[in-house]
Formats: structure tokens, sequence, C-alpha cells
């Protein structure tokens, strides 16, 4: 997994490509901790994410809990393959997924 | 139109092209290139692919057209799809494409190995890379990467590299490797290893002459070891060559594996497993002729001047021979010295046959002392030469134990997270091998993670515990079955309750979801509990 972070102001940009798995999950959990605060729009582009598993979901359930409560968080580029894992265990109904 | 927009760079045109180019836009884009062409030309057309998704064979023909007027014409930054369209369809040989890497630096990263074609760094804690010495290395790193593949598929622990990346103007191979250490390493720090070094090393070499590897799959070192001695006909006594080349080809076909450079630099301890890396060299063939590149790696190249072993494996001359000789006593499994002699000596012809022909080739007989060092080979040569009546062996590669035997389609191994990615290879080459749908192939992996995970964190609790994953193609309807066996504390993961999953973000819990995703995306979940064993299987249909 490779992570490209772009911040500007109150906004923050995670390009997140290759696997979201359990070893790759907390490298991004801990991106999300160390530049979250302050943050009120929150974009992570997946255009470049072959594969998430559960490990990668809790960390997005834990980013977006933290994001309610202080602006929005935001998915883009979403490919087909993940899309139906977001559907499968309902977090397109959670996530904003543009 | 925006699928295409020209621009100069150094000189030449430059034309991206992006999105889907198909019959409804080619004409278009062609026209809208050629307008751009017509104030900017040059023979050096490049294609920027990098924004291209889709091209369809309207599009392609567009390029064809373009490359008739421009024959230095040559396309860029091909993503993953393209590329495949590109490669099916022969553009890839009638013309340059580069495909898009991402682009790593080595600046500062430690050096952990060396080998014939390339150098390997550590990139960061747990990922390093071989970067090839040759530019247009991609061939190799292809060639290498499938062998691999094929090799931990039959069961041999080793690295599989899992991204192709741009080094500066070559390209490298990434590879999960965590706290690996080389033995070269352990034997030059720790020389009271010795022992367990020589037991580890041997077994792993019978494990590999064990295996059995399907005809054409790698290539053979018989025929290699001909062409050596043909090649050396225009040096040594007629008589000495064709006897070099009689008792090469009386050694039977062989189709087990070979390493083809198993030397103490290519063997990693990672935790407390051992790997192999270097796999660019894989055949099969008789083990005598992995026994000649054994004999080279440790005496041979040293045999002249002593200090060139020390520069290459770290440890010096006297450590390798000692090294040497105990592998050979183990893998023979004797102590008698008049069988090792032998052995040894019917492994030397083939190595010095192999040594004198590599240095010959390099311009050895230009330089004094590699020529002194090439008579010295060859001398040793001829006298063996006139005592030696066949270059076979036999030799009881059983293992210790007999349970360490497995056949391609089940690997077990330790339940830890830092496992996962061998567990991850070893499945999708199965289904990259039957050719399963994208779709199907990511459900399954998502699946396997999350079984093989659950029984890496809880199974066991603090104590460790193996695990077995087993892969099985099953016909009508078509169906992957994977099994998860381990002997930990009973537990069923399908009885678990689901989550909710139309809850809230807020009122959903941190876990769970993983058995319910498994449960959803496969055909069917099935567990039982038997002979102290939890037994989980997973099936999908495809």
């Amino acid at each position: 997994m490779n992570i490209e972070k772009k911040s500007e102001e109150k906004k923050l940009e995670l390009l997140v490509s290759g696997r979201l798995d359990t070893t790759t999950a907390p490298e991004l959990d801990a991106c999300l901790k160390e530049s979250i605060d302050g943050v009120e729009e929150l974009t992570m582009d997946f255009s470049d994410l072959e594969y998430i598993s559960s490990a990668g979901l809790r960390v997005l359930l834990s980013a977006q809990k933290t994001m309610n409560k202080q602006g929005t968080m935001t998915i883009t580029g979403v490919g087909e393959p993940i899309m139906e894992i977001f559907e499968v265990t309902g977090f397109t109904d959670i996530l904003t997924i543009v | 139109m925006k699928e295409v927009t020209g621009t100069i760079r150094d000189g030449s045109p430059v034309i991206a092209l992006s999105g889907r180019i198909d019959s409804g836009n080619a004409p278009q884009a062609e026209a809208a290139i050629q307008a751009f062409l017509a104030e900017h030309d040059g023979s050096d057309l490049v294609i920027d692919a990098e924004d291209l998704e889709y091209i369809s064979s309207a599009g392609l023909r567009v390029l064809l057209r373009m490359r008739k007027s421009h024959s230095g014409m040559r396309i860029i930054n091909a993503g993953t799809e393209v590329y495949e369209i590109l490669d099916m369809t022969g553009f890839t040989q009638m013309m340059t494409v580069e495909r898009a890497y991402r682009v790593i630096s080595i600046e500062g990263c430690e050096v952990i190995g060396q080998g014939a074609n390339g150098t390997i760094y550590r990139i960061d804690g747990d990922n390093v890379v071989k970067v090839y010495n040759n530019a247009e290395a991609l061939d190799e790193i292809q060639h290498e990467r499938e062998v691999a593949r094929l090799a931990l598929v039959l069961g041999i622990p080793t690295a599989i590299s899992y991204d192709v990346v741009r080094v500066g103007d070559s390209y490298g191979s990434v590879f999960e490797l965590l706290d690996a250490r080389s033995f070269s390493l352990i034997l030059e720090e720790q020389p009271e290893k010795m022992d367990w070094c020589v037991k580890e090393y041997v077994d792993l070499l019978k494990k590999i002459h064990r295996t059995e590897v399907r005809r054409g799959d790698l290539p053979d070192m018989r025929e290699t070891a001909i062409g050596w001695a043909q090649y050396l006909k225009d040096y040594l006594p007629a008589e000495a060559a064709e006897k070099l080349e009689k008792l090469i080809r009386d050694i039977p076909e062989d189709q087990h594996m070979l390493h083809g450079d198993y030397h103490t630099k290519n063997i990693q301890l990672t935790g407390d497993e051992v790997l192999l890396i270097d796999m660019d060299t894989l055949a099969v063939g008789h083990p005598v002729f992995e026994l000649a590149s054994m004999y080279n790696a440790f005496i041979g190249f040293g045999e002249f001047d002593h200090d060139r072993v020390t520069r290459f494996m770290g440890f010096d001359y006297k450590v390798a021979a000692e090294f040497w000789h105990r592998s050979l006593e183990a893998y023979l499994n004797t102590g008698d010295e008049a069988t090792i002699t032998q052995v040894e000596n019917k492994a030397r012809v083939i190595g010095y046959a192999r040594m004198i022909r590599r240095s010959i080739r390099r311009g050895g007989m230009d330089d004094p002392d590699k020529k002194a060092e090439i008579e010295m080979w060859t001398k040793e040569l001829l006298g063996l030469l006139e005592t030696e009546d066949s270059l076979v062996f036999t030799v009881n590669l059983d293992a210790e134990n007999d349970d360490d035997e497995k056949d391609g389609s089940e690997i077990e191994l330790e339940a830890t997270r830092d496992n996962l990615p061998k567990v991850m290879a070893f499945v999708e080459e199965h289904l990259q091998q039957i050719n399963c749908p994208m779709k199907a192939e990511m459900q399954i992996a998502v699946a396997v993670e999350e079984i093989f995970i659950n029984i890496a964190n809880y199974a066991y609790g603090p104590d460790k515990g193996n695990a077995t994953v087993r892969v099985e193609v099953q016909e009508d309807p078509v169906a992957v079955v994977i099994t998860f066996i381990d002997q930990g504390v009973p537990y069923d993961p399908v009885a678990k309750a689901d989550p909710d999953v139309t809850l809230s973000a807020e009122e959903r819990e941190i876990g769970g979801l993983g058995i319910f995703m498994v449960k959803q995306t496969m055909d069917d979940v099935h567990y039982e509990y038997q002979d102290g064993k939890n037994i989980l299987t997973l099936k999908k249909e495809l």
C-alpha cells in the first residue's frame, strides 16, 4: 500500500493505492490519527486501490465516526470490486461515495 | 476534443490520450491528432497513455496509421488494462510500449544482497527491492516472478515479488522480507551456528531436489551443460572434450527441481523461517548439477585466489570449505570420506567446465591472472576426466520427518499475521491458474484473509501453532473450495451472530464484519471440529 497525502488548511486528501489489508491497515490508521485533527473536509481517493479487507473497513469506519463530529468525509474513485465489498457490508449507507 | 491533448516535450510531439477510444470517437480522435501533427510534426511521436482507460480495435487502427507515418512512434505510461490490450494484439511486439510503473529511490538504502543479475536493497522494515543491473530487465523480472510463483506453489519457501517499480534508469522487483539475515551473514557473525546452518541448508536443498516439476516448466540443466561442453571443444584436447560431452550426455534426464545458485547468500532467515531468494536460475536436472554450482560458489571460484570467497561471501575460504564439506556429508547422509570425495569429484567435472567457459567468454584469456586461473582449472579438469567414468550417483532425499511433505495444493505454516502474504500468494496463484474472474478472486481473497487472520489472532492464544490451507478446484459446477485446518481452541465462526449492517456509523461496532463478509460472499461456509482440529471449508462457485 502507498499513501499520498495532500493537505491544505482544513482540507485533507489521501490517495490510497495498492492493498489495504490486515498488514497495511494500521499504517492508514496511523496516518489518519496523525493528520485528522482540525480537518473539516477529508477526501480519500481509491482510484488505485486494488483490494480491501475488513481490517481496512474498520479503519474507514473509525475515520467516518471521527469525521461525523468535525466535518465531512468523501470517498472517490471506487472501482467495481471494492464497491461490491462496500455494498455487502452496508458501507454504501455509511460512507459518502462519489 | 478532450480525448486528445497534444504537447511538445523535448522537441517531440506528445499526444496524450484519455478516457475511452472506441469506434464512437476514433475518427474524431484521429482528426484531432492529425490537426495537431499538421502544425507540430516530428518523426519521434510519443503517445502518452497515462489517462487512457480503454482502446478498442477502431482506436488501435488509428495508432497503426500513426505509426506508418512515424516509424519511431512509442507508447508510454500504459496502465495494466491498456497494456494487456496492446500485448494481446501484438502491439508490444511491433513498437516500444512502456508500462506505467511506480518510481522509487534507493538513495541511502542498505544493501542486503548481491546476485549475478542485481543488487538487493532494503527499502524499509518490511520490504526489499531487487534492482536489476540491466536496464532492459523487464523480461528477466517477469521470468523470475513466474518461476518464484511456480516454486512457491510446489511448496518451496520463497519470497514472491508483489510489484515492479522503476529505479533510476533500471527496474526493480519489490518483495516483502521481514528482518531477513542471509546465512552468509549468520556464518560470518555467529560461527557457533555452523551446525544449525548446515542442517537447515541441507534440509531445504533436499526438499528442492525432491520436488518434481512438470516437463517444460523450467529449463533443463543437462541441455545447458551439454552446451558448455561443446563450447570447450575449441579449447580442450579433442579427446578430453569428447569425453566431457559424453559424460554429461550419459547423465539421465531428471524432472526434479534445482535451484541453480544455491549458496548461503541466497538463503535468508526471516523470523524463524528459512526462505530462498534469487530464483531466476531455477531449473530441472540431476542433483550433480546443483552440487557443481555449490562447489564453485564455496571452493571453485576461490581456489586460485582465496580472498575472492571472502569478498563475495563475507566469511573466509576455510569457513567456506568446512561448510561445503559438512553440507555434502549431511546431503549424502554419510561420514565415509571416500564416498564424499567420489561425489565431489563428479560435481567438480561439471563445475570446472562451467567456470572455464564463463571465464573465457568474459575475456579471461587476455588477463594474465585470469589466464593462470583458467589453466589451473583446466589441469584439474583434465585430471578428473582421466579417472571419472560416470557423473551419476544416488542419494536418499527423504526428509527426516515425513510430515514435512506436501503437495502443491496445500501449505502448512505457522499461524501468524506475518505469514498472511504467503497464504495470499499461495491462494492467488491457484486462482490465476484457473482464470478466476476478478470479482470472485477479490471475494475469495478477502475471505481467506479473514479466516487466516482469525486463526492467527485467536486459535492458539498467546502460544504458537500451525495452520493448513488447502485449495481445491471442483468441476461441474466450477467451484473453488478452500479448507483451513488448525489445532487451536474449538471455535465455530459460522455460529457468530451477524452484525446489523443497516445501522449508522455511530451505532456500528468496529468488529464482526470479517466473518459476515465471508458468509455473504461465499456460496457455502462449513465448520466442523474433528480429532482436535477446527476444519473450516469455504466454497465459491465461479
